[in-house]
This record gives structure tokens, C-alpha cells and sequence, in this order.
């Protein structure tokens, strides 16, 4: 069976639908898209009299028709932004009022959310090809209930999927960042929401680890050293691993035959624990570039045959 | 869900509490860093002793011309980390741009093979500065001397090698903090270079220069046998100054050695680009490159004023003329460091020991970066399959990446060796600058080529809103850097001046290519038959 599997595209609509098109590029029988699915940024476009403004990486940008505005919500999209369309005093209104720009995040979020799952609906044959979606640190609660009622894709927290055969268990919480974001928790919780999901595994030698988390230690989680204020240390040429101690233990003592994270965008890599081939394929979903691994499972064996990094 | 809303009074975007959104780290770090690459003791003295292969060359006037010239290159360079922010640079984005095979070749000769001649190059820098001029103030002219021969400079690059090896292991932690406190005691050291030369005057330092001479090596009127000396070889020095242009413009391709650097390890981080992010990232590469050239105005200044500028050049002439088979002896017999004569200035060894060292960390400051670019180079071609998997192997208990390192580090013994014990191997030292000058190339053709090849990705760029008269500057930018390159390369390969343009030198240089292309042609056919697909690795799903 091949595997396309991809991770952290933030809101980035092109690599939605990069990755919506990957399993016929990639001749791949089954996609994962393993978590951090929303963006962070949403830029509010002023709807004014006769023409609407918006102010893109500091350009200035001023629209005359719908069809250019269209255009540079599009072009806002594909940066893994949201474009929220408001009146001036709507704009004033969400400065001012007390968790109005929370309220309007978390809706144009599911609104996207939302919009990519129709487009799932066309591209993956209407669920003929396995598409498994999952939640990570930085995504909001409710769009798990999305997630689970579309009919194409399936949504991946907390189960064991049987795939032809492999069983895939998926977890989007991290341990803690300096971000103090959704779904992250300490080490000794991680371990035991591990232990409860990879108990519903009844075959380790065909089955597959998604986790948000990278393995502590392994070069799949070095991001660069911070500060006290979040700040790059040394001009950002220091690294240093931030994964799982407990994501690295589980691997270590299940084994799995495939082990897939993110998390990390900077820490592309491969490595190897034991029978596990852990991957983390990174993300550059700013750039518009889709990375992601092509990953070919043998199920007699219960092993990974071939794995391509790609930057699709 | 905290949320921050940037623009002032009237929010332009809002951005919530989310994994990764860092500060934009300091413009004063980066500066240190493209400091100590260009780095004006270990690199810059060194290269000026070379002076004398354009005779007629002015210092002053190329150093200043190429720091003008390679401010564009700074220009493109930013505008490569803005658009495409990844630690793997010259790699990722001539991968992406001009496509894998042509990426991992630049990659492959500029960022590793060719690392192999710079471990070398790094140990002899560390004998003359070091090494040397230690024995020699401690008393030890035959222990200095010893330095300079064959098996004293393939020691040297042996140490070097293991000291930049250690360091990789090590960590890049514990090392950036060393680089900072030596970026900081070497420029203690610069200045008092600076304040002795400014504070003593010529005639000082001849009596000064004669008597530490005769304690030391135990040569009479050291000062009048140097001046001599360079006459008999046939040596003139310039007049201190501007003129000539033309001559002075061959020097550059010397003055690359040392100022081609400022972008060396910039990287970016951060995903929330905005148009202030190429402005620090082009500040941090420019200040630093304009720093080493104001210390090297510094320097020539001072030393004209207090050493003479006709016997500085003359000791670094009588030196190389020597020490390549001229039949006149310098009256000093190891090379003439400038911060040891400097040091001559004051009698009293403890001050000259101390000064040495203390210049030394402008060496221990920088030995560091030699291979931490081939672990980078050989980790993300490891990870593209086009090296075997062990490549990239970390060992477990002490994180060291030992296979990469016997990729590294076993070549460059070898090429220490051969480097130590062929005097026609040493004349080949500018191979080194002009490998990875050929691999910045093909990135500047990259960044002019940007915006007709990934018009969406250059469209997003910060880069591609900073503009001069509606024309945005990096792509020219990047012209103008090719031209800075397409020219030395130019010098390089047809004025023998330089050492590097006869057969063997050629056959040195274009072995790394053909190597580099079997490896990947190679690996592109043992993958195909194990079913893996190398071509698409950067191939671009389709949108629609």
C-alpha cells in the first residue's frame, strides 16, 4: 500500500488542495494529514464605500470590483491566512470588544474548514480514497465535530483505523510549548493517552503511529533555541530538541512498523528506532509548497519498503 | 484563544496564540556572525600578505570596491532567506528554483567537497597566527620555524580538523555562546593593535621592530635586511593610496578570500514574514560586512602610519618569495604577523604572549563553521535519498553524526596532507574561494530568475515589495552579483596570478563536480531500481 502523508499546512489553502491532488499524483492508495490543520493569521479586508482595503505584508492593497477581491483572498488564503471581510466599525467593534476577534477567528476557521471539505468530496472520489484528518496543538476544539461529519475523510483522534490491514492510531496533543496552545499536555498525561490508544492495536508488526509530537532526541524535533521572549537565540543558529519524551518511549518500547509527526516544521528528517521508521516530512506551508513523505508499507512483511521526502 | 492584533489603531491582521510564532531574533547576532565569517584577522591579514602577486595593487582601493560590490550579493542573499527561509540555503534554493540534480551538485562542491581544501587552509592560518608567532615570543624560534614545514602544517590541520569536529559534536549551544565572548575579546585585541600603532610612531617601532628581531631570531637591523631584501627579489611596493585602478581591481578576486562571507549560516526562521524581515536580515549580513571592511581600513591605515606601508608590504612579499623558492631570506623566518610585530611594540613577553592569544579568538571564534555546513549539506541529501540513509545518522548516546563526519573529515586529512607537502597543492588556496563562488552563482541566477520561474513564491516574498523607482531590487541585485562573480571567476581562471588556472588545479576543482555529478547520477539510478523516484522530490503537485 502507498502512503501520502502531509502535516502543519496552517490554513494554507494551497496546500490543501495540493494535498487533496496527492493521491492521484503520488499513485497513493491512502492520505494522512496529520494535524495543526487551522491557520494563524486572519486579515481583515475593510469593506468601504464602493471599494474594499486590505493591507497584505505591508502593501497597501485597494480592490475596485468583486472580482478582484476574490483575487487577494485567494492569494490570502493560499498564505494559510483568513480573509475576513468587515465594515470599518465591524473592524473598530473586534479591536475593542472583548473576545470578538476569537469569536470571528474560530468562524472563519470551521468557514474554511467547511469549504476544504467540499472540495474533498470531489477530489477524493467521494471517499473511495481513504483520507484520514486529524487535529494538532495549535487547532481549536470544534473542529474535530467538523472533521468527524464529513463523509469523505475520516477523522483520526483517539482511534485505531484498520487500513487493508495496518492499523493507524493518531494523536494531534504535544508536550508543552511556550505557546501554551489547545491540545498539549504533560509528559505522564501523553503517555497514558498513548497507552489507551495504542491498546486498541491488536497487531504492532502493521501498525502506524500519528502523532502530532515528535520523538524527544531524535533530529525530527529540533527547532531553534528561544529566549525568555521568544526570541531566536544566537541569530538562530542554535537548535535544540523540543519533541516527546514519552512519543519517543512509546516508540521505543511498541515498535511500530511506521511512525509519522510534524510539529516541528524545521525538522525534516528520517530516523530510524529500533524496527520503527519514524518520519517527519516538515512543513513550509508559507511558501505554498506541499512537503510531505510517500511512503510504500509492505503488509506481509510489517515494514516500510520505500520512503520518499518530497516538496510537492 | 489569545489573540494579538498588529497594525496600531487600525488592526491589518490579527494573529492568534499558535506554535512557532517567534520574535524576529536580533539584528546585533546575525551582525556578529557575518563578522566573524568575513573575518578580517584569520582571513583578511591573511590574503593582504599576499599583496605582492598584483604588485602594483592597492589594498585600500579593492577592499573597498569589493565591499561595495559584494553589498549586492548581500542584497540577493536577503532576498533568498526572505522568500525561501530554510537552514539548507544555497541547496534548498537551487533545489526548488533550478531543480534537485543542479541543487545537490552546488551543493555537494560548494558546501562540503571543497570544505576538504578549507580544513588546510584553516590549519595554516592557524599556524602563522598562532602557533608561530607563540613559540616564537616564548623563546622557541626553531619550535616556530618547525610550524612552517611540511609536517608542522599537516599537524596544524589535523588539530584544526579535530578542534571543528569536536565543536560539531559538541553542539552548536555551547559554541554560539564561545563565538560571541571571542567575537567580543577578539575585537579587544583588534583595538589594542589599533591604539599601539596609533600611539607609537615609525621610528619606534624600526628600533622596536630591530631589537625584538635580534632577541628573538637573532637577526641584526632586521628591519633594513626586510627592506633590502624585497628590492633584491625584485619587489616595489605602492605608494600608499587609491591608484592604480586597474591593478588594484585584480586584487579583488584575492579580496574574495575574505569578503565573500557575510551570508555564510544566515538563516531565517519564523513564518509570519513582513517587509521588516528582509530589512533585519539585510542589515544583520550588511553591518557585518562593512564592519570587517572598516577594521581592514583601520588596520591598513595604522600600519601604514606606524609600520610603513612599503614595509609591510615588503616583509609579506620577502616572505612568499621565499617560502615558494626565491633565494632571498626573509630576515624574519616564520610569517610576518602583523599583531606579533605590533606586540613588538612593548617589551615585555607576558603583554605579547597574551596578545597573540588574544587574537587567536578571532581563529577560535570561527574554526567552528568549517564543517557545520557539510553536516547540513549531507543531512538533507541523506534525507532525499540521494546519499545512503546512514548519512544522517545521529548516534544515540552522544547525538554525534558519525558517518557524516567520516564524510568529512577523513577527506580532509587527506587533502591536509597532500595540502602540507605539495607547495604547488598551497598555490591552489583560492580553489577554495572560487568553488563556492561558483555555487553562490548559480543562487544568484536563482534570485534573478525568481520571479519569472515561482512568480507565486516571489509574489509572497517581502523581497518582492523592495523597490527603487518601481524596479524591485533584488533580482538586480542579483545581476550585479553575477557580475561580481562571472568576474572574478573570469581572473580566476585566466590570470595565473592567482594560482588556480593551470591543469592541475583544474583537475583538482573539476574532480569535486564530477564527483558530485556520479554520486547523484548514481544514486538517481540505484534508487530507480529500488523503485524510489528521485525526480520527485521537487516536483509540484498540481493545484486545480
Amino acid at each position: 500500500m502507498r502512503v501520502f502523508f502531509a502535516t502543519d499546512i496552517h490554513g494554507s489553502e494551497v496546500c490543501w488542495r495540493k494535498f487533496l491532488n496527492a493521491a492521484a499524483f503520488y499513485k497513493a492508495d491512502l492520505v494522512v494529514l496529520g494535524g495543526d490543520v487551522t491557520g494563524k493569521v486572519m486579515v481583515p479586508v475593510v469593506a468601504h464605500n464602493g471599494y474594499w482595503q486590505v493591507v497584505v505584508r505591508g502593501e497597501t492593497i485597494r480592490m475596485e470590483t468583486k472580482a478582484e477581491l476574490e483575487e487577494v483572498e485567494r492569494k490570502i488564503r493560499n498564505s494559510g491566512s483568513y480573509p475576513a471581510v468587515v465594515t470599518p466599525d465591524e473592524l473598530q467593534a473586534l479591536s475593542a470588544e472583548e473576545g470578538a476577534v476569537d469569536r470571528r477567528f474560530s468562524a472563519e476557521m470551521i468557514r474554511s474548514l467547511d469549504r476544504w471539505l467540499d472540495m474533498a468530496d470531489g477530489k477524493l472520489d467521494g471517499g473511495k480514497i481513504p483520507c484520514i484528518l486529524n487535529g494538532g496543538n495549535d487547532d481549536i476544539w470544534e473542529i474535530d465535530d467538523v472533521i468527524e461529519a464529513s463523509p469523505c475523510v475520516s477523522f483520526g483522534e483517539g482511534k485505531a483505523l484498520d487500513l487493508d490491514g495496518f492499523h493507524l492510531v493518531s494523536m494531534g496533543w504535544t508536550n508543552p510549548t511556550p505557546w501554551d496552545t489547545f491540545r498539549e499536555a504533560p509528559e505522564e498525561q501523553l503517555k497514558e493517552k498513548i497507552d489507551a490508544v495504542v491498546s486498541q492495536i491488536p497487531d504492532m508488526e502493521r501498525a502506524i503511529f500519528n502523532f502530532h509530537a515528535p520523538p524527544y532526541g531524535t533530529g525530527l524535533d529540533e527547532a531553534p533555541a528561544l529566549d525568555d521572549t521568544l526570541r531566536p537565540m544566537h541569530g538562530g543558529a542554535v537548535m535544540k530538541p523540543v519533541g516527546s519524551t514519552a512519543v519517543r518511549d512509546a516508540i521505543n518500547s511498541y515498535q511500530p512498523m511506521l511512525s509519522v509527526h510534524g510539529h516541528i516544521h524545521e525538522s525534516r528528517g528520517v530516523k530510524r528506532m529500533g524496527r520503527t521508521l519514524a518520519i517527519n516530512p516538515g512543513s513550509v506551508y508559507g511558501d505554498g509548497v506541499l512537503q510531505g513523505a510517500v511512503l510504500e508499507l509492505d503488509a506481509k512483511k510489517g515494514k516500510v519498503t520505500k520512503y520518499l521526502l518530497v516538496n510537492g | 484563544m489569545a489573540t494579538d492584533a498588529i497594525g496600531g489603531e487600525t488592526p491589518t491582521l490579527f494573529l492568534r496564540k499558535a506554535t512557532g510564532l517567534v520574535r524576529g531574533w536580533s539584528v546585533r547576532d546575525s551582525m556578529i556572525y557575518a563578522v566573524l565569517a568575513t573575518n578580517v584577522v584569520t582571513l583578511g591579514i591573511y590574503e593582504f600578505s599576499f599583496q605582492s602577486f598584483i604588485p602594483k595593487g592597492q589594498l585600500l582601493t579593492s577592499i573597498l570596491i569589493s565591499g561595495v560590490w559584494v553589498s549586492f550579493l548581500v542584497i540577493a542573499y536577503a532576498g533568498l532567506i526572505v522568500t525561501i527561509p530554510r537552514a539548507g540555503g544555497d541547496y534548498v534554493w537551487q533545489s526548488r528554483i533550478l531543480g534537485s540534480g543542479l541543487g545537490f551538485v552546488m551543493a555537494a562542491t560548494g558546501w562540503w567537497f571543497i570544505l576538504w581544501l578549507w580544513a588546510p587552509i584553516y590549519g595554516n592560518i592557524l599556524s602563522v597566527e598562532l602557533f608561530q608567532p607563540l613559540w616564537a615570543t616564548l623563546g622557541d624560534p626553531s619550535g616556530a620555524a618547525w610550524f612552517a614545514t611540511h609536517t608542522g602544517i599537516f599537524v596544524v590541520s589535523v588539530i584544526t580538523i579535530v578542534l571543528a569536529g569536536l565543536l560539531v559534536s559538541l553542539g552548536m549551544a555551547g559554541y554560539a555562546r564561545i563565538q560571541k565572548w571571542c567575537f567580543y575579546g577578539g575585537l579587544v585585541g583588534f583595538a589594542v593593535v589599533v591604539v599601539l600603532l596609533l600611539v607609537n610612531n615609525h621610528a619606534t617601532f624600526v628600533s622596536s621592530f630591530n631589537q625584538e628581531a635580534h632577541k628573538i631570531f637573532g637577526v641584526n637591523g632586521a628591519y633594513a635586511v626586510t627592506q633590502a631584501g624585497a628590492a633584491k627579489s625584485g619587489y616595489t611596493s605602492p605608494v600608499f593610496g587609491f591608484s592604480p585602478l586597474g591593478a588594484s581591481m585584480l586584487l579583488i578576486p584575492m579580496m574574495m578570500f575574505y569578503l565573500l562571507w557575510p551570508n555564510w549560516g544566515s538563516t531565517l526562521y519564523g513564518e509570519i514574514r513582513g517587509a521588516s524581515d528582509f530589512k533585519r536580515v539585510f542589515a544583520g549580513m550588511f553591518s557585518g560586512l562593512w564592519i570587517t571592511v572598516a577594521l581592514s581600513v583601520v588596520f591598513l591605515l595604522v600600519v601604514a602610519k606606524t609600520f610603513g606601508n612599503d614595509f609591510y608590504n615588503n616583509s609579506n612579499a620577502l616572505y612568499w618569495s621565499a617560502y615558494y623558492g626565491g633565494k632571498v631570506a626573509p630576515a624574519i623566518p616564520i610569517w610576518p604577523y602583523p599583531v606579533m610585530f605590533a606586540g613588538w611594540l612593548v617589551h615585555n613577553t607576558a603583554f605579547q604572549v597574551v596578545l597573540i592569544l588574544l587574537m587567536a579568538l578571532w581563529f577560535i571564534g570561527w574554526v567552528g563553521t568549517l564543517f557545520l555546513s557539510s553536516t547540513r549539506v549531507i543531512f538533507a541529501a541523506a534525507f532525499d535519498r540521494v546519499l545512503p540513509d546512514r548519512a544522517a545518522e545521529v548516534s544515540e548516546k552522544r547525538k554525534v553524526p558519525f558517518y557524516s563526519l567520516v564524510l568529512m573529515l577523513a577527506p580532509a586529512v587527506i587533502v591536509s596532507a597532500v595540502y602540507a607537502y605539495n607547495l604547488t597543492f598551497q598555490t591552489y588556496t583560492l580553489d577554495a574561494t572560487l568553488v563556492i563562488a561558483v555555487t553562490y552563482l548559480f543562487s544568484a541566477i536563482a534570485v534573478v530568475l525568481l520571479p519569472w520561474l515561482k512568480p507565486d513564491l516571489w509574489r509572497a516574498s517581502p523581497a518582492s515589495r523592495i523597490k527603487i523607482l518601481g524596479v524591485p531590487v533584488v533580482p538586480v541585485a542579483g545581476l550585479v552579483t553575477i557580475g561580481l562573480l562571472g568576474y572574478n571567476l573570469y581572473e580566476w581562471l585566466t590570470n595565473s596570478a592567482y594560482g588556480v588556472n593551470n591543469h592541475d588545479s583544474l583537475y583538482f576543482m573539476g574532480g569535486m563536480y564530477v564527483l558530485a555529478i556520479v554520486v547523484y547520477v548514481v544514486a538517481r539510478l540505484v534508487r530507480s531500481r529500488q523503485g524510489i523516484d528521485l525526480s520527485l522530490i521537487n516536483k509540484e503537485i498540481p493545484v486545480e
